[in-house]
């Protein structure tokens, strides 16, 4: 397991490389710069060549990358073009905290809410629940998440005056736990509905599978009750699979929330990843790529590790 | 338990996507319920008669939220390019001259303005005992030391250009600046009026570095202003509190709280929660805000804004070589049509480069009005002809041109339509193409060009000088992307940019617009108006085209006022 672990690790390394020149490459390729935002018939276009020359966007692009991944190889992820001599970790540090705290919490609610209805679901097989269940999920699925927030704010924030239209806690307030999680409410249940619907269609069908297995029918005939089978020998294989999908959700932390985060006003990654793309900050661009890219390979690995733990069928 | 409650999530979204579809464009939710839990400084109820006794003295205290959907970058007026910066700043900073709503100068910190004969060496009088953030005061080597940075060499920040005229600028005693030109400059009153910055923090820092300075830039800029900065939550908000030692006194309100809303349909929620109160609405937006105001939720100053919108030809491709066909497509286009539908009557059709505003603007222009025949008419005499498809050729030419605009800007997507189905009424075939804004500049910037035509906006200075987007120095690096060049208009810029007359500039600058609306390289299409939501109860504010926080050391709340 040891060995095969620092294998898939070692693996990862020309991986996490070509992922950066390939990144580099793409973002290098599309068009327009940090200056090309500059457009001003007040700026002329000998600042915007000193401003150039002096971050060395006019060098080749093979020097400007080896300049990059030599920095990065050292820790430094370098500073912002737009942002001026901002680290951009520094930025990034800034907003991570709120996009773990939208994540985790999202991600909570939709397994507490998708396991239970998914295994239900199964369990009832074509009843009015199950039914009910599926046309949740695909309408949970099929609606956009911008709309859901808009509407979920017109309601909630704006009509009932319950909760906050956005934002990650009240203007000119003390902190507060409970004013936080009043700001969480909101976000926190959109990005949750698109995870919701997929786990429990993923848990159901995975669910339906096991339970037709010769084993249950054994658990069955040992006198065992119903539920005691369902999620004793049952729940237990049928999530193997999920758990995949938890590895796979990962990455997602970074470019998965954005817009949610446009809409609730909720600085995190994803904003920022969005943010510095529009206005070609290199660096900053960069910087997320590798992160992610390094998550997708973690997520991965933890996936498969977590998959032998579950089953102990699988060997490494 | 649980089967229930998964029930009232259905039945929630379903009726919701009922609700949505039924509402149309009201499902921007109208204020009607009076709740007594708004958030603080705000409460939605119905509006009370108005009170006779009402306060017309303003009082001090309250803390106004504006919103707005881009994020700052840094608060150092000389290296910052964002609209979100530049407001800031103008809460932090301040400087010698000012504009007032009619774009003329006038007097701000400085006590006077003396220009020589020649005009070449103006003396500025600096008032006694201002005061920067930090108590200490601020004097001619402040001035000096500001205005001296863009002359550096080392200067890399994107303003040099309004003070390239500078030759040197000289502390003649504590209060007293005198900065001679190397030409004369209609337009110094910028590079003068600029936002004075504190030698006593930044003069050991090398320039070459003061554009990454954080410890000034990010953490805590120190200027004259009506505000102090407070703090800065990236992405969430920017605080200015109130300077008790304000020169002109202090400001009214106690606070400024900038809050950031990248979303624009998020931004008109929280607009109608009263989590926001003060924000300029985009044009699209406006017909909601209208309705919200007739409700009395908030009050909406708007006017003229100080740019106009444009439809650009690349005049490097021959199908827009001839004057009289660029003539003819102005004919061809409704351009009324497109300010009452497309804009709902927001804006004004408009002819030439300057905006009615302006002291040199002049409407005495070569117009083209809509009329299709005569557009049929005129290109006919320049060689277009009808093919066997209907399309226009000439040569063997057709008439087709693929024109180019920024997606997210309804407008100009709406606009682009318009421009498409009018042109094919004469046998043009036009085709749409909408653009990532990056992408679409990199297109259209130089070297490149790559475009036929392009649906623009040009946001106008206070000053009408036209020549960083008409002059032919302009085409190979500059803004004059389609490539217009005329030498009478050329030589009216230069001449127009060397004299300090304001009748004989006026003059000039009236006869170069003639020149662009006779030559057309591009159509011109409307002036729109800016539009301020703000607070019922909010006074003292004073409409100007180009500052949205106009004087707003004198903006205050009426507390009388119910809101």
């Amino acid at each position: 397991m040891i060995s095969y672990i620092i294998r898939r690790s070692l693996m990862a390394i020309p991986l996490l490389f070509g992922i950066t020149v390939l990144s580099f490459a793409i973002i290098q390729m599309a068009p327009g710069g940090p200056t090309s935002l500059m457009m001003d018939p007040n700026i002329s276009s000998e600042d915007m060549k000193k401003y150039e020359e002096r971050y060395g966007l006019n060098d080749p692009i093979h020097e400007q990358y080896f300049t990059w991944v030599s920095n990065m190889a050292t820790g430094d992820f370098g500073e912002s073009l737009i942002r001026r001599g901002v680290p951009v970790s520094e930025m990034i540090m800034n907003r991570l905290p709120n996009t773990l705290l939208l994540m985790i919490v999202s991600t909570v609610l939709a397994v507490i809410v998708a396991i239970p209805f998914g295994v239900i679901s199964a369990r009832k097989q074509y009843s009015l629940t199950d039914y009910t269940v599926t046309v949740t999920s695909f309408l949970g699925l099929a609606t956009p998440n911008f709309w859901i927030g808009l509407v979920l704010i017109m309601v909630f924030a704006v009509q009932l005056q319950w909760l906050p239209t956005g934002g990650v806690a009240t203007l000119n307030a003390e902190f507060s736990i409970l004013d936080r999680i009043h700001h969480l409410i909101l976000p926190a249940f959109v990005l949750a509905t698109a995870d919701m619907a997929g786990l429990t269609r993923y848990t159901r069908s995975s669910m339906l599978e096991v339970l037709k297995q010769d084993y249950m029918r054994t658990a069955r005939a040992k006198g065992l009750k119903e539920n005691k089978v369902t999620y004793k020998h049952g729940l237990r294989n049928g999530l193997i699979p999920v758990i995949t999908i938890f590895g796979l959700m990962l990455p997602g932390f970074i470019g998965g929330s954005v817009i949610v985060e446009k809409i609730f006003a909720w600085p995190g990654i994803g904003l920022l990843f969005f943010d510095s793309a529009f206005q070609r900050d290199y660096p900053v661009i960069m910087a997320l790529t590798v992160i992610s890219a390094v998550f997708v390979v973690i997520g991965n690995l933890v996936a498969d590790i977590l998959y032998a733990i579950f089953d102990p069928r699988i060997e490494y | 338990m649980k089967q229930k409650s998964l029930l009232l999530i259905v039945l929630t979204l379903v009726l919701s996507l009922f609700l949505a579809a039924c509402s149309g464009s009201n499902n921007a939710g109208t204020n009607t319920n009076n709740t007594n839990n708004a958030p603080a400084g705000e409460n939605n109820e119905e509006p009370a008669e108005e009170d006779e006794e009402a306060t017309t003295e303003p009082v001090q205290g309250g803390d106004l939220v504006i919103g707005s959907t881009g994020s700052p970058t840094m608060f150092n007026p000389l290296y910052s390019a964002d609209t979100a910066s530049s407001a800031i700043e103008g809460f932090i900073f301040d400087g010698l001259l000012t504009s007032d709503t009619a774009f003329e100068t006038q007097l701000n910190m400085a006590e006077s303005w003396d220009i020589s004969e020649d005009d070449l060496v103006h003396t500025l009088k600096i008032k006694d005992g201002i005061k920067f953030h930090d108590g200490e005061t601020l004097n001619a080597d402040d001035v000096v030391f500001t205005l001296s940075i863009p002359l550096s060499e080392d200067y890399d920040g994107p303003r040099a250009g309004y003070f390239e005229k500078i030759e040197s600028v000289e502390k003649v005693d504590d209060l007293t600046v005198k900065v001679t030109l190397n030409a004369v400059d209609p337009t110094i009153h910028i590079a003068l009026g600029y936002p004075i910055l504190p030698e006593h923090v930044l003069g050991e820092v090398p320039v070459a570095e003061l554009g990454e300075y954080t410890e000034f830039n990010t953490k805590n800029p120190i200027g004259a202003g009506p505000f102090k900065f407070e703090s800065w939550e990236d992405g969430q908000f920017v605080k200015v509190v109130a300077n008790d030692d304000y020169w002109n006194g202090r400001p009214y309100l106690d606070s400024l709280t900038y809050r950031i809303i990248p979303d624009a349909d998020a931004l008109m929620t929280a607009l109608a929660a009263g989590d926001i109160h003060y924000y300029t609405v985009p044009a699209t937006d406006i017909a909601t805000v209208k309705e919200w105001e007739a409700n009395g939720q908030l009050k909406v100053e708007s006017g003229l804004a100080l740019s106009y919108t444009y439809l650009g030809y690349n005049l490097r491709n021959p199908l827009f070589e001839d004057k009289k066909v660029r003539q003819a497509l102005t004919h061809a286009l409704d351009r009324e049509l497109i300010v009452e539908s497309v804009m709902n009557g927001d804006g004004e059709v408009a002819d030439v480069p300057e905006s009615p505003l302006s002291w040199a603007y002049d409407e005495d222009v070569p117009r083209f009005e809509y009329d299709v025949e005569k557009a049929k008419a005129m290109l006919e005499e320049a060689g277009w002809t009808p093919g066997a498809d209907g399309t226009l050729e000439k040569d063997g030419q057709k008439f087709e041109f693929t024109l180019k605009t920024n997606q997210g800007n309804k407008v100009r997507e709406d606009i682009a339509v318009v421009v498409q189905e009018q042109f094919a009424e004469l046998g043009i075939k036009v085709t749409p193409d909408i653009m990532e804004w990056s992408a679409f500049l990199a297109d259209i910037d130089p070297p490149k060009w790559n475009f036929d035509a392009i649906i623009l906006g040009w946001a106008l200075s206070t000053d009408p000088d036209p020549s960083g987007i008409f002059h032919s120095k302009e085409i190979e690096e500059g803004l004059n992307f389609v490539g217009w060049s005329n030498p009478d208009a050329d030589k009216l810029m230069d001449e127009a940019n060397l004299t300090m007359d304001r009748d004989e500039r006026a003059a000039k600058i009236q006869e170069i617009n003639r020149i662009i609306a006779e030559e057309q390289p591009y159509t011109f299409l409307y002036y729109p108006n800016a539009h301020h939501a703000m607070p019922t109860n909010l006074e003292g504010t004073e409409f100007h085209a180009r500052d949205e926080f106009y004087k707003i050391n004198e903006w205050w709340l009426n507390p009388n006022t119910e809101n």
